[in-house]
């Protein structure tokens, strides 16, 4: 699998900070996987998404040290609070997903198609002709995953991208990760839903204060948790569950 | 003070360049006439706009509350404390110049705030976005005017959800004027750093969509612009040559 980008020794350091956010990272991320990034709060994660799709710091300012290979054409974001993303200029939830490939000056067909395929990925097609404004959170993130998706990225990141989805429009979003990865996009995912994210994850980078701690396959590197400790000593079978409702689940089964 | 309303009102239907020159054109009439009776004129010419429209009542109330204070300043300014000769109106004996001169700028201000209102009230923000792009304006341009456009609305709607989270925690927000002046810093201080907060992130996401400041759109749903819509136009733009030529002739009063 072909790279889409790779750090090394990358130290990234946001404006007026005492510390960096990151430091010393090593990495490359790859098409067709999808890496989610775990680890407690301040340990770095949304800001390893920003760096790695190349939003660091030409966006947000501050300062990178080290080696930053960009090789994909096209990074895709989504965040967790979908009404921040949005254009505000659209008048239709077909428009607002239209948008990206529009202001790429992608041809009106193009555009068009784009779209519709992005809603249909997303499941959001039902929602093509309603106002986005006057959409509900779970809706609205639907609708920002099609518009991230509509001008075809090669890299997609998400940071933690469920948070205003009901538990199975979160499922249904997670399932959608390896779909993605299976077109050749690669997907970096950062969430403390771990639970879900590692059915839909290859890979898994562990963070903590700005270093990468664990990086490898989903099974064996985020398996060292707590709650994955109680659910191997009850027996459950791998992948062990992440969480505390998700370990529920597992042994009310 | 809202944005744009819904309606198939003869102003909704036009081309979105159409309402803005009937503002623009109000205003500039405003400042090239100064009488009072021809002022008023300008102020009625605005309020059949607004009828035309549709936005009467959406428009009146807050053009009323904006003025309010303003022409209550001017009429202690220039109508009490100005030069003789005077008049006796009702109850306040008042500077005759003074009344004249108030009655000119209150209604300017008046002619401006209700040709403006009625503009945004009857504009559609994406239909503006798709009139401006299908013209050639910049990404940045566009977006720059459209967010002013929108600001207040959107502010609206943040500042009714901080102030329900702050009700919810406790916040009273009736009582005396100092009562609601204490309570006016729990919604300011959030709503200021929640737009803040906003913005970075939209910046990030519009940036992943391909939206750069000079960029140039597809166009999907240009709005029709007719030949009288255009004849129109060019009319106002003629119509105030000729007021600020005969201002001028007249010396510049």
């Amino acid at each position: 699998m072909k790279a889409v980008v790779r750090l090394r020794d990358v130290t990234f350091t946001y404006p007026g900070a005492a510390r960096p956010a990151l430091a010393g990272l090593t990495v490359e991320l790859l098409r067709g996987e999808v890496a989610v990034v775990a680890g407690p709060a301040g340990a770095g994660t949304s800001t390893f998404l920003l760096v790695a799709a190349g939003f660091a710091p030409r966006l947000t300012g501050g300062k990178l040290t080290g080696e930053r290979e960009l090789l994909a054409a096209r990074a895709g974001i989504v965040f967790a609070t979908p009404w921040t993303q949005l254009s505000g200029l659209c008048a239709s939830v077909r428009d607002e997903v239209a948008f990206g490939p529009a202001s790429l000056g992608l041809p009106r067909e193009t555009v068009l198609t784009a779209a519709e395929r992005a809603m249909r990925r997303a499941g959001a097609e039902h929602l093509a002709e309603r106002d986005p404004a006057a959409l509900s959170g779970g809706e609205l993130q639907r609708v920002v995953v099609a518009a991230a998706l509509a001008p075809a990225p090669d890299l997609l990141v998400l940071d933690d991208p469920a948070a205003e989805l009901d538990p199975a429009g979160a499922d249904e979003l997670y399932a959608l990760l390896p779909v993605l990865a299976a077109t050749g996009v690669a997907v970096l995912v950062a969430t403390p839903d771990l639970e879900r994210a590692a059915r839909a994850a290859t890979r898994a980078l562990v963070l903590d204060a700005g270093r990468i701690v664990a990086d490898g396959e989903t099974a064996t590197t985020l398996d060292g948790t707590d709650v994955a400790e109680i659910a191997r000593a009850a027996g459950c079978p791998v992948p062990l569950p992440l969480d505390v409702p998700g370990l529920v689940g597992r042994l009310a089964r | 003070m809202t944005g744009s309303s819904s309606g198939g009102s003869p102003l909704h239907r036009a081309h979105p360049y159409t309402p803005l020159a009937l503002a623009g054109a109000l205003f500039l009439l405003a400042f090239a006439v100064s009488t009072p009776r021809a002022v008023g004129l300008v102020v009625v010419a605005g309020v059949v706009l607004a009828a035309v429209g549709g936005v009467l009542r959406h428009v009146l109330r807050p053009a009323l509350v904006l003025a309010l204070p303003t022409w209550g300043l001017l009429l202690v300014l220039h109508g009490l404390l100005g030069a003789d000769p005077r008049v006796v109106v009702g109850p306040l004996t008042l500077s005759e110049p003074g009344l004249a001169r108030a009655l000119v700028l209150g209604g300017r201000i008046a002619a401006i705030l209700v040709a403006f209102l009625t503009a945004l009230a009857t504009v559609s923000p994406p239909r503006l976005v798709e009139a401006m792009a299908a013209r050639g304006a910049p990404f940045g341009l566009i977006f720059l005017l459209v967010s002013t456009l929108t600001l207040v609305p959107r502010m609206r709607a943040r500042a009714a959800q901080v102030l329900a989270a702050q009700q919810c925690r406790g916040l009273r927000i009736g009582g005396s004027p100092l009562a609601r002046l204490r309570a006016l810093s729990p919604l300011v201080l959030p709503l200021v750093l929640g737009a803040l907060a906003e913005v970075d992130e939209q910046v990030l996401a519009l940036d992943a969509r391909g939206a750069v400041i000079g960029g140039r759109r597809t166009v999907l749903h240009p709005p029709p612009d007719s030949a009288l819509e255009r004849v129109l136009r060019w009319g106002l733009l003629l119509g105030i040559l000729a007021a600020y030529g005969a201002k001028l002739a007249r010396g510049g009063a």
